[in-house]
């Protein structure tokens, strides 16, 4: 399989290295080599945060990509900074509680989900990262829940344990979301 | 901090810092002292709390200066010492890295550098080749320089830091950048695979059943501080000679070779790869090693292609040095930029199309 | 009653050759050191950190392991050793300048991180090695090669009182102004050496001696005169004393 690149795009707190990490550790207990990247903006807080995730059957090359193959955009400024990072026919995952569901571009293909939402409604906002990677792992057919639940359980400190049920929850309702992409 | 533990064919995901942490811990580090910097702050971060956990020595020093001597402090006891640092606070330490060449100890630096000159900013770059290989101490001195290019080489070239540290009782230095730093990559720690090197016969242990002993850099007399000197360079030729790192392909049919060092040969080997299936022919050389520098195997290559190309991400420090290997035998060519995102592969095969045309 | 024998302390080197200025305090206080290392046994087990100035000859004197740190930095290589080798007695023998102006940052973190170790400063009030500058401890209206009229506050600021600075940091154990003035002040010299020593041996933490001493050559006296100042212009702003000593707090 040729690289693959996925890009994860939020504001800080929206456990968007978290995810980026989760996605990273599942490729590698899949027998993937992969690199996570991180970029923040300077300041320690508020700012954009987002994470590249590059996975290939051969050695990763380089991170920094011109395009991605795979953007999630958990809020509007993250969709206005990568939409035109995507590659063609590569596919935008859009968070549409913070985000309009417009389509600037015809040739990549979108997939609008209130992830925020189904967050909240599970009861617990902070989950909107890790249902994010459950529409990804339906949509890109690339990493498999179990994959992904694997990488949970070790991504996850001792002390917080407590909260993998609900993450796994949480991947789970992201992964049965109903995709129809457009 | 993320550490991530689980086994995957005995792999873990772990940033480069972290990485460059824990295999100092397995070289059998037993003091680190540090001040904090952006973008390796892991480091010692993970150094305070595990340092204390194996009761080992560890200290957050009140700045780089007293860090760096803290650790030769340390090294003229013969202990496995090191810091980390970057960029415009490693400067700081080119003053006791001088000396420590002088007293001939084996100091481990782990350098990762952001960009200068002046505070610059936390962007990655890989402006302190020059400061790493010439360096800014005072006198003829050299310090042994590796450089990473993925976390795994993190680890791997931990080791030798240390070892070629101690073996040679020189300054050795780790040259990573901010990219390699904080990035994750699956890896394999070996243990440590080095021989244990006896410092019995020169160490500062007191003068018990046997002589005094001084560790000392100043020669009031023209005579022995010659000596002295010459026999530092003598250690270095060794160093050359035993001692070069490099890796390469694709070099012997190549109309031109690409050489770079550090993260950046991710970038470049994927363009190589781009510009072979182009049909374009290009070589691949990187130096592990950037000092003792491969001059050798770069004449060499000289002699079998047609153009090197240089590329780095500062205004061409290394080139200088390729250069005066390569020695006028062919054209050298430089592509950089000084900071910032790594040139990314299309950008670089166009730098390497526009020099076949 | 036993026969007082006159001798080389043991911890000085055979061969040594003495090397500082006529009437310079250096001999004496080293002599001090030498002499307190013999009484506790720490010649087999010492390693000291000089510095940069004339201090730096001690290691030409004493038979003992050495490290020559840079300027200013014989505490963060002190710090070292100590911390690599805890079993050892490590000590620095500084000037004021190396100790209070360069290298005061180390100085004091050594002393607030109560790191078990003992220095001693020497404060002649001027840069000797390098011919008699302006330097930290240099008094008001001073005439040195860099303060030509004299130490004014205007262009130089204050003098640093620096055992009193020592003794203000939590992880000192001791710290003591003596001077070489005279018998008397060289017996209470040693006595506070020996102190700075022993706190570290006891693992309570920083021992610390300022020793006024005299540098005739950068003053332009003669030995007599030069303790005549030590006396007369540097006790009264210098206070000698002990500033902090925790083994006599209730």
């Amino acid at each position: 399989m040729s690289e693959k690149n996925f890009i994860i795009a939020g504001f800080g707190g929206q456990g968007v290295l978290l995810a980026g990490e989760v996605l990273a550790n599942a490729f590698m207990l899949a027998g993937k080599n992969v690199t996570w990247y991180p970029c923040y903006g300077a300041e320690m807080r508020g700012g954009t945060v987002n994470c590249e995730i590059v996975m290939n059957d051969e050695p990763v090359s380089a991170v920094n990509k011109k395009e991605a193959d795979f953007v999630i955009a958990l809020n509007q400024a993250s969709f206005n900074k990568f939409v035109s990072k995507i590659k063609k026919g590569g596919l935008m995952i859009v968070n549409s509680s913070l985000a309009k569901e417009i389509k600037t571009r015809s040739d990549i293909n979108y997939l609008f989900a209130p992830i925020t939402k189904l967050a909240e409604n599970l009861g617990n906002i902070k989950m909107t990262n890790i249902l994010a990677l459950g529409l990804l792992a339906k949509a890109s057919k690339l990493v498999s829940v179990d994959s992904l639940s694997h990488a949970l359980d070790t991504v996850i400190p001792p002390h917080r344990k407590n909260l993998l049920p609900l993450n796994l929850k949480a991947l789970q309702i992201g992964y049965e979301y109903d995709l129809q992409p457009v | 901090m993320t550490e991530c533990l689980v086994k995957n064919n005995k792999k873990v995901l772990i940033k480069g810092n972290y990485a460059i942490a824990q295999a100092a811990i397995k070289a059998g580090c037993e003091c680190y002292f540090g001040y904090p910097i952006t973008p390796q702050s892991e480091i010692g971060e993970y150094m305070s709390g595990k340092m204390q956990e194996l009761h080992r020595a560890y200290v957050s020093a009140e700045s780089e200066l007293a860090a760096i001597n803290m650790v030769v402090g340390a090294c003229s006891t013969g202990a496995k010492a090191m810091t980390s640092s970057s960029s415009c606070a490693v400067a700081l330490m080119q003053e006791a890295l001088s000396y420590a060449t002088s007293d001939e100890l084996p100091v481990v630096l782990v350098s990762v550098m952001r960009a200068g000159p002046g505070l610059g900013n936390i962007y990655p770059s890989q402006g302190d080749y020059n400061q790493a290989t010439v360096g800014g101490g005072n006198g003829d001195y050299k310090l042994i320089v590796l450089s990473p290019s993925t976390v795994q080489e993190c680890i791997d070239l931990t080791y030798k830091t240390f070892y070629l540290a101690h073996k040679y009782r020189n300054p050795a230095v780790l040259l990573a950048d901010g990219l390699l730093g904080q990035m994750m990559e699956p890896v394999e720690f070996t243990d440590y695979p080095y021989p244990a090197i006896d410092h019995s016969d020169w160490a500062l242990t007191g003068a018990k059943g046997r002589p005094a002993r001084k560790i000392r850099s100043y020669a009031p007399l023209e005579g022995p501080q010659c000596e002295h000197v010459k026999n530092l360079f003598n250690k270095y030729k060794l160093l050359e000679e035993n001692e070069v790192m490099y890796e390469e392909f694709d070099v012997e049919d190549a109309d031109i070779v690409v050489t770079c060092f550090g993260s950046l040969a991710r970038n470049v080997k994927s363009a190589i790869k781009t510009c072979r299936a182009k049909g374009l022919k290009v070589g691949f050389f990187r130096p592990i090693t950037l000092f003792p520098f491969p001059n050798r195997r770069l004449a060499e290559i000289a002699g079998m292609t047609k153009k090197i190309l240089v590329t780095e991400v500062n205004m061409g420090q290394m080139l200088r040095d390729v250069k005066l290997a390569v020695n006028g035998k062919v054209p050298v060519s430089f592509y950089g930029k000084p900071v910032g995102a790594w040139p990314n592969v299309d950008d670089i095969v166009e730098a390497i199309e526009k020099e076949l045309n | 009653m036993a026969t007082q024998v006159f001798d080389i302390p043991k911890s000085f080197k055979k061969d040594m050759k003495y090397t500082f200025c006529p009437g310079c305090d250096h001999g004496v206080a080293i002599r001090l050191v030498a002499e307190v290392l013999d009484e506790l046994g720490l010649k087999e087990k010492a390693i000291t950190a000089t510095s940069i100035g004339c201090s730096v000859t001690l290691y030409d004197f004493l038979d003992i392991d050495a490290i020559e740190a840079p300027h200013g930095r014989a505490l963060a290589e002190a710090t070292g050793v100590k911390r690599a080798r805890p079993d050892k007695f490590v000590f620095t023998y500084q000037g004021d300048g190396d100790f209070a102006s360069i290298g005061l940052a180390e100085s004091l973190h050594a002393a607030l991180r109560g790191e078990n170790l003992s220095a001693i400063c020497i404060n002649n009030t001027t840069y000797g090695m390098t011919g008699g500058q302006l330097g930290p401890t240099t008094l008001l209206g001073q005439v040195t090669t860099t303060s030509p009229t004299g130490r004014n506050v205007e262009y130089y600021g204050y003098p640093i009182k620096i055992a009193e600075h020592v003794a203000l940091c939590d992880g000192c154990a001791y710290s003591a102004r003596v001077s070489l003035d005279s018998i008397a002040n060289i017996r209470k010299a040693k006595q506070a050496i020996k102190k700075a020593f022993e706190v570290q041996i006891q693992g309570l933490g920083f021992g610390f001696v300022e020793i006024l001493s005299t540098c005739p050559t950068n003053w332009k006296m003669t030995p007599e005169q030069a303790h005549a100042r030590v006396r007369n212009e540097m006790m009264p702003v210098f206070k000698p004393g002990v500033y902090k000593d925790v083994t006599v707090q209730e």
